[in-house]
């Protein structure tokens, strides 16, 4: 009877042994389509470098966790077996040679690491169409956090809340800066994450392929409206981008002379 | 100083009495004993106290997120539970769990009947009692709310006018001066009170993992004083360091928190794994082959990962220089951490073990682990940094590490010297059981997460909607983290039930190699009766040797758990 109970568990083990491992082959197949439907649609030659580089990363990752963790699994596996009492000693020779292969993965690892961020930190070049823009400037717009909005000032002096507007196949910078506390700049399509901190100017670049809606919400807390923060940028042909702009500053401009003109009259011009 | 009789056994018996009762009340003895084993028990207890309310704001937290557009909490509630949450796994759990183990076992360890500096190990326990207690009267009136790194300007008077900010500022500084003062007397001890014979290449993984933690604590811990102590002079002397419209800078801010943090990480990392090689060297029932890789790796983590702290600045306006910088650093941690998981799993995997609680959660530790690091590799690259920090994918990554390393790891080594601690054994079925529903908890709770993290979905927001396409992640993540409170309950339960309700555990019941095990279960106040002489790496088995009239020999070798008795 002893044998019988205790082959049970035994078996219940092997079973659980099994179905984590099939587990971790499935999830070694299904990754890369994990990956792929996960990554925020990339809408910048940016992201679209980093993309790539977290789909390469994530089959590395899947596989090392699936290798790391089925050894342990047969490493603890419950036996009982002859063990020669020096074969701990032949480990030692090891040593050498697995922190040599770890070392070269590391290195191979920064490497593509480097590579993959320099390319994505590069400042696309772009085909502009915009006015009195040359075709290799950039188009810089200031992007101000405040509690809790996104404020962009234009070029041509226009400003606008929430909603930035840019022209396609243009490489925009944007001036992160901060008129309260740090906020995070989040727009995973376009730029990723950029803090804009008080008193210093964090500058990104980026260039919209096609033209779309892309949004993100703040990533570093700013306090209680922190979740309210959004940034939601519009992307759209150059022509719409000056038509825009021009129609903001001639809105903001007839804003502004209907206050003079109201305060005036308040004031019992003749 | 120069001759030691070099017999074996010990051959310098000392007086020593255990049946003189002390008349004062149990509280009295308890709040001015300077016994290191007395003031690592008040620790441990809180840090598990700890463990249980950081599960349990986790918990408030996950159960905000588990619908879209929830309205559970308010924002400010949310905020107050996560920054809450944070200062107590950090300060109030994990950091003192690592404290108070080496500061119990390393003494023993090394053969002293005393720290070097006890009166500076009591004020230290007093001060991290202090700060625990300032954080959490902050309840009575508004708990701190700038998040789990409370980043200036959020966090100047300017932004954040009520006390909350100034209790987590007391707090953790009155946690962290009692802690480097622990870690001062550990290392002096360590350095001056080994046993005659304990040469550093005789010394225990732990008293080399208490050496190693303790230097590190005493270069990161001044650091982190020095920018709340900053911070707290901006906020009520209105001071200028950090306040960005003044001419501070918030930047400064940054790089001193995440050179603390970084290191508490490190520190954390360490610590359990020197305790997991402890286990395992004992379970396998032979010295670990790559004794020596081990040790220099545990030091090369403290080096290079506490140099990698600008890893969590990659979107910080910072020289790009500098974010390369980190990266090569936190890549090059593969090889220190490599090199230890494979020294233990092959150790492991190549020896005959009876499978008991202490390496069951070791074991679970390296697993949970090993997914946080592997994943923390791609998330230090700039490229993916910039796409995943503060989003809950660097949740997930730090937690399994932490929740691996602190809540697994600190249950590995809780219940590996549990019978020297209390004098009981802990119960095995109960230790089994919550350790499977703690491990599936955490691998439910935290999975999900990085799904809902490459999404996007930010941490520092109290909710989400149903058009962010995370909704069934949160849900799986919330059942999991009420599973894994389940079980942490469980396991906490069971070192409080198997205290009263174990079998009386004998001193030495795993079999073990260092001098721990000599002292009785639990161990006096002066810890020996007689302090042995040290010839190897493997003291107590020498002594065991020495103790059975047969020459040593390989037979001699039993199964671990077998229990053998000494003296």
């Amino acid at each position: 009877m002893a044998p019988a109970l205790l082959s049970r568990p035994r078996k219940i083990v092997q079973l659980v042994t099994a179905l984590v491992g099939s587990l971790f082959g499935l999830a070694v197949i299904a990754s890369p389509a994990l990956a792929l439907s996960l990554n925020p649609e990339a809408g910048s030659p940016g992201i679209e470098k980093i993309n790539t580089f977290h789909w390469i990363m994530f089959i590395l990752i899947v596989i090392a966790i699936a290798v790391v963790n089925l050894a342990i699994l047969r490493a603890a596996r419950p036996r009982h077996r002859y063990v020669a009492v020096d074969e701990g000693r032949k480990a030692t020779g090891h040593q050498l040679r697995i922190g040599l292969g770890l070392g070269v993965l590391a290195l191979a690892i920064f490497t593509t690491a480097t590579v993959f961020s320099s390319q994505a930190r590069e400042i696309p070049a772009g085909s502009s169409q915009v006015a009195g823009l040359n075709a290799d400037d950039q188009l810089e717009i200031t992007v101000t956090g405040q509690q809790w909005l996104w404020r962009y000032d234009y070029p041509n002096g226009a400003f606008s809340y929430h909603r930035l507007v840019v022209p396609s196949d243009t490489t925009v910078a944007l001036d992160l800066v901060s008129a309260d506390v740090i906020h995070g700049w989040n727009v995973p399509a376009l730029t990723g994450k950029a803090q804009a901190v008080p008193g210093r100017t964090n500058r990104i670049y980026f260039r919209a392929d096609e033209e779309g809606v892309h949004s993100g919400r703040a990533s570093i807390l700013s306090g209680q409206g922190t979740a309210w923060m959004e940034s939601q940028v519009d992307v759209v042909s150059p022509d719409v981008y000056e038509e825009f702009t021009k129609q903001l500053k001639a809105d903001i401009q007839d804003a502004q002379d209907a206050v003079i003109e109201e305060n005036q009259s308040a004031e019992g011009a003749p | 100083m120069s001759s030691y009789p070099n017999t074996m056994p010990p051959t310098r018996p000392e007086v020593a009495d255990h049946t003189v009762a002390d008349k004062r009340p149990r509280w009295v003895q308890l709040a001015t004993s300077a016994d290191h084993k007395v003031i690592s028990m008040i620790m441990m207890t809180v840090a598990f106290g700890s463990l249980f309310l950081a599960a349990v704001e986790l918990v408030l937290i996950r159960l905000q997120l588990a619908v879209p557009e929830n309205v559970f909490l308010t924002a400010i509630t949310y905020d107050r539970l996560l920054s809450v949450y944070g200062a107590t796994a950090i300060f109030l759990f994990a950091l003192p769990l690592c404290f108070a183990l080496l500061y119990y076992v390393v003494p023993l360890q090394i053969g002293t009947r005393s720290t070097a500096l006890p009166r500076l190990g009591q004020t230290g326990l007093w001060l991290f009692l202090l700060g625990g207690f300032v954080l959490y009267a902050s309840f009575l009136f508004t708990p701190p709310e700038a998040g789990i790194n409370p980043l200036p300007p959020l966090s100047e008077i300017t932004f954040t006018s009520n006390n909350g900010i100034d209790a987590w500022i007391v707090s953790t500084g009155m946690v962290t001066l009692g802690l480097l003062m622990i870690a001062i007397d550990l290392l002096v001890t360590v350095r001056h009170l080994r046993a005659p014979g304990m040469a550093w290449r005789r010394a225990p993984f732990f008293v080399w993992t208490a050496a190693i933690v303790s230097w590190l604590f005493v270069v990161i811990a001044p650091v982190f004083l020095a920018a709340v102590t900053m911070l707290f002079i901006d906020r009520q002397a209105g001071g200028g360091f950090f306040g960005g419209g003044v001419g501070g800078a918030p930047l400064l801010w940054q790089h001193l928190s995440y050179i603390f943090l970084t290191g508490a990480y490190m520190t954390i990392a360490i610590t359990f794994l020197g305790a997991i090689s402890e286990i395992v060297q004992n379970f396998t029932n032979r010295e670990l082959p790559g004794r020596r890789v081990i040790v220099g790796s545990l030091a090369a983590i403290a080096v290079i990962g506490t140099l990698a702290w600008a890893q969590n600045m990659i979107t910080a306006p910072i020289p790009v220089g500098f974010k390369y910088f980190a990266m090569l650093l936190s890549i090059s941690l593969i090889v220190p951490f490599g090199l230890i998981f494979w020294n233990l799993i092959s150790a492991v995997s190549s020896a005959d073990f009876n499978m008991r609680a202490p390496l069951r959660y070791a074991m679970g530790a390296l697993s949970l682990a090993s997914i946080g690091l592997i994943v923390e590799v791609s998330q230090s690259t700039i490229a993916i940094g910039s796409q995943l920090q503060q989003t809950y994918d660097a949740w997930a990554a730090t937690h399994f590490t932490l929740i691996g390393f602190a809540v697994f790891g600190g249950f590995a080594a809780i219940s590996y010297w549990y019978p020297k601690i209390t004098g009981r054994e802990l119960n095995e079925d109960r230790a089994r059981i919550s350790f499977l529903v703690m491990f599936a908890g955490t691998i439910i709770a935290l999975v999900p997460l990085f799904a809902a993290g490459v999404e996007g979905q930010v941490t520092d927001s109290y909710r989400f909607f149903s058009s962010d396409g995370v909704s069934a992640f949160n849900l799986i993540a919330s059942i999991g983290t009420l599973v894994l409170f389940l079980g942490l309950i469980m396991a906490i339960g069971n070192l409080i039930v198997s205290r009263n309700e174990g079998a009386m555990a004998t001193p030495d019941p795993w079999h073990g190699d260092s001098l721990e095990w000599l002292a009785l279960s639990p161990p006096p106040a002066h810890n020996f009766d007689v302090l042995p002489d040290v010839r190897s790496t493997r003291p107590m088995r020498d002594i065991r040797e020495s103790l059975s009239q047969d020459p040593p020999a390989i037979e001699e070798e039993s199964p671990a758990g077998e229990t053998q008795p000494v003296a």
